[in-house]
């Protein structure tokens, strides 16, 4: 694999006036949350986060509100500084950058999307897209230029010369992932940003979203408290909690392989009938004693809904192929299993 | 599964018990020595569905403040000890305050001067004059004392009467005290089941020695001062002499003269040391004077009318402009035009320096609350001190005239334009700012694309505040010197005259008006309008 766009190895936050001796004694004795807030009245935000994101992932970052993701994801673009650990942007230590270093790499580099939008109120549209150009002193027939077109990337084209207070919630976040593309960065950072919005809106802006990301090739990490939302949109999955992550995987290991209790308290209510595909289910060819003339086929890759549509016509198990090569069976009792999330017998 | 599922039990409201056990020990907890009694006590309360709760607490009503002071309880302790000292107080008069001694006291001189005039007419009777005069003098001075001593009598039978007032107030006092005492120190106890740390209980031997050493201090003096007819000398008036003579020896001055005199010599020293200093300062205030001036009155009136009028009708729309028109009019027809523009060099002058230097201080006062909390205290000073106090060392400093007037209104009119340019800084979302600086902005790119424009409805608020605080201390700043239509009214002050007064009056209010509407059309954002 090329070299991955984000990487963080080991990156420690402790909040507080005390966090360096803090962070000296967590090394030292491996002192726990609670003790670290009574003795130094320090509170520990992430702890000892390493993640690597290859280019064009959609990386989510799942978990409830206080578990330090909003947190950890600021130490992309260094709002946040470490208390210890190393990341780095395309290779580049990114604790190392001066300041005007630092800026440059905001502006160029990476892109941000928040909750509550951020939209400056006294800025039309056009310009509060622009924005990200402006700082960076591009003229400004260029900066209206990109940022028509990155407008017209969200589908808001003719309303350029609006004033955000004039749009609807879904259409302000729209424009906030414009601001985010416009400077045409290789990461965006989205700060939970369909969270405020109204689930209809939420799921047409998630589609939206990744299909342009998918058009765009950017680097994405995704911040959401709803698993579902980090399923539908994420190639993987970290799951935090209390500043630890606690699993990442793609959705189909995270439902299937939950890691603790916790990751399996949240998959149990998500269907698994578009995410478990047939390869994590099929058993070896030779666990079916009997011919299999007649038997449907479908590739490894086929999910359960499309199992469940052949295998209703048959009474023969549905054979997985890999590349045209028979590599596997799918009987009727494993579908069933599948569906109820890959329980054995 | 980790979840754990418990068996809800519902219960009908009527049917839910009180859980006593948990409820007695946090008020033992809470009284500290005699625990069951107020347990008891707070029970009784809780229980009462009406006003009047059924307890009587023998002891709030016997010591009274000593009982609030011991249980902690202050606001009790002293709204008992004004009660209990009033009743104390009527009882002195009553028992030994002798509200008749006066009258009777009279009577005994005018039947002695009546005596006397009697025997000086028996002289003049023996010495063959005539006794008339004297005897009529006798008979009305006899008069009098007869009709001060029934004065004095009825005075004395009085005095039972407010032995008896006292008496009943004394009695009326405890009953209160018996009857709410636990009903307060249960209030007392809700509040502390909240904040344990910050309200007392418990009986506390620190509370006792308090609340002891107020009564003794309170009570005996202001009872003594009260019911005695002719009190010490020393408890009417402070000893202020007699306390400089402590502290400067015999023979000195006062402390209030040594202290002023004090002062009055380390001004004139500063005042000659940093002349260049104020010279300097005076200098750069009158140069922005001289250039408002020349800009208001060195150019034809009829320039400066029409450009005022314009700009009324391109700021704030053709209504504010009509009014402006009728302000200019009256103002230029009564003959204050020149007086006018004065006035409105002044404050402009004023304001200009004002904001110059209040925006600044208030961004830099948005951004760091310590430099704000130092500065608060000085701000407080320059709105609450009266004018005249500062109009003084300004004299001293900086002489008479305009420029000094221009520093007076610049101390009393700085303070709205900094505090609410930090107000508008602090109220900038965290989250937009936030955003600015993760697209790259530099802190002076957050400071002019952010947080200058979103605070500056609040900015522009202050200045306008700013604007109004200048132009009313227009009339003040006449006293030192200043001119314009300050000067106006304080002449027609001087003479009492009221209809110049009047007119001169209306054209301060026309011209504070019309600047303050064309100031806030002008700067409304044109995202807040409506």
């Amino acid at each position: 694999m090329a070299e991955p766009v984000v990487r963080l190895s080991n990156v420690w936050k402790v909040f507080g006036t005390r966090a360096a001796e803090a962070m000296q004694a967590i090394r030292a004795e491996g002192l726990g949350k609670p003790e670290v807030l009574k003795r130094f009245q320090c509170v520990v935000g992430v702890q000892d986060a390493s993640f690597e994101v290859p280019r064009g992932e959609i990386f989510c970052i799942m978990g409830l509100s206080g578990s330090g993701k909003s947190t950890l994801v600021r130490h992309v673009n260094r709002l946040i500084a470490p208390t210890s650990g190393q990341i780095e942007i395309l290779g580049r230590d990114i604790s190392s950058l001066n300041e005007r270093e630092l800026r440059e790499v905001r502006a160029k580099q990476i892109g941000m999307v928040f909750q509550h939008m951020a939209l400056m109120p006294h800025r039309s549209v056009r310009d509060n897209v622009a924005y990200p150009l402006e700082i960076r002193k591009v003229a400004k027939s260029r900066r209206w230029a990109i940022s028509d077109h990155a407008l017209g990337l969200v589908n808001l084209t003719g309303y350029e010369d609006r004033l955000p207070k004039e749009l609807s919630g879904g259409m302000q976040q729209r424009v906030g992932i414009a601001r985010a593309l416009a400077s045409d960065p290789e990461i965006l950072l989205m700060d939970e940003p369909f969270s405020a919005l109204d689930p209809l809106i939420r799921l047409q802006l998630q589609d939206q979203f990744k299909a342009l990301v998918a058009q765009l090739q950017k680097t994405t990490l995704f911040i959401t408290h709803d698993l579902d939302e980090a399923i539908r949109i994420g190639h993987r999955i970290a799951i935090m909690k209390d500043g630890v992550i606690v699993q990442i995987g793609t959705p189909e290991e995270i439902v299937m392989n939950p890691a603790d209790d916790y990751v399996r308290e949240f998959v149990k209510g998500i269907s698994k009938l578009k995410l478990v595909k047939a390869h994590s289910i099929m058993q070896p060819m030779d666990s079916h004693k009997g011919p299999l003339d007649g038997a449907p086929r479908a590739d490894e890759g086929a999910d359960l809904d499309q199992l469940i549509n052949l295998s209703v016509a048959t009474d023969l198990p549905v054979v997985i192929t890999e590349a045209g090569r028979d590599v596997g069976i799918v009987t009727k009792p494993q579908l069933l299993r599948g569906i109820q999330g890959g329980k054995d017998d | 599964m980790t979840d754990t599922t418990q068996e809800l039990k519902v219960t009908a409201a009527s049917d839910i018990a009180v859980d006593h056990e948990a409820l007695d020990a946090s008020i033992r907890e809470f009284a500290g020595p005699n625990g069951d009694t107020y347990v008891t006590a707070f029970h009784k309360i809780h229980n009462a569905t009406g006003w009047m709760p059924p307890t009587f607490n023998i002891w709030a009503a016997l010591l009274g403040p000593l009982w609030a002071a011991a249980r902690g309880v202050w606001g009790m302790f002293w709204g008992f000890l004004i009660l209990e000292m009033i009743a104390w107080v009527q009882l002195g008069r009553g028992l030994w305050g002798n509200p008749g001694a006066a009258f009777l006291d009279r009577a005994e001189t005018q039947s002695a001067r009546a005596a006397e005039f009697l025997q000086r007419a028996e002289a003049a009777k023996a010495a063959g004059e005539d006794p008339a005069r004297f005897e009529k003098l006798a008979a009305n001075l006899t008069k009098a004392a007869e009709d001060s001593l029934a004065q004095g009598q009825a005075a004395s039978s009085e005095a039972m009467g407010i032995l008896l007032t006292g008496l009943a107030l004394l009695l009326i006092v405890k009953l209160v005290q018996g009857f709410f005492g636990n009903s307060v120190y249960e209030r007392q106890y809700s509040r502390w089941r909240i904040t344990p740390g910050s309200v007392e209980n418990g009986r506390r031997t620190k509370n006792i020695v308090l609340g002891l050493f107020l009564v003794a201090a309170i009570a005996p003096l202001t009872v003594y001062k009260f019911t005695v007819a002719s009190p010490s000398e020393l408890l009417n008036v402070f000893p202020e002499k007699e306390v400089s003579q402590v502290f400067l020896g015999e023979g000195n001055a006062t402390l209030f003269s040594t202290i002023a005199n004090w002062l009055e010599a380390r001004i004139d020293e500063t005042a000659r040391a940093g002349a260049d200093v104020f010279d300097g300062v005076t200098a750069g205030v009158r140069s922005v004077l001289n250039t408002l001036t020349v800009a208001l009155s060195g150019t034809p009136w009829p320039v400066v009318m029409l450009v005022i009028c314009v700009t009324a009708w391109r700021a704030a729309g053709p209504r504010v402009a009509i009014f402006t028109a009728a302000s200019l009019a009256y103002i230029a027809m009564l003959g204050y035009w020149e007086v006018a523009m004065e006035t409105v060099a002044l404050v402009g002058a004023a304001v200009v320096i004002c904001v110059a230097f209040g925006i600044p201080l208030g961004i830099w006062f948005g951004k760091s609350q310590r430099a704000y909390r130092a500065a608060e205290p000085v701000l407080d000073l320059m709105q609450t001190l009266p004018a005249f106090v500062y109009l003084i060392p300004i004299i001293a400093f900086f002489g008479t005239g305009n420029p000094p007037g221009i520093l007076a209104t610049i101390i009393f009119g700085m303070p709205p334009v900094i505090r609410l340019t930090a107000l508008g800084m602090q109220g900038v979302p965290e989250s937009i700012k936030e955003a600015a600086t993760a697209f790259g902005a530099s802190r002076f790119q957050l400071l002019k694309d952010v947080e200058v424009p979103l605070a500056l409805p609040s900015i522009m608020a202050g200045v306008n505040q700013t604007i109004l605080m200048c132009l009313s201390m227009v009339v003040i700043i006449s006293l030192i010197g200043g001119g314009g239509l300050g000067k106006v009214i304080l002449e027609a002050l001087q003479y009492a005259a009221k209809g110049p007064g009047l007119l001169g009056g209306f054209a301060i209010l026309f011209c504070a008006m019309v600047i303050d509407r064309i100031v806030q059309g002008a700067f409304r954002r044109e995202d807040l309008k409506q």
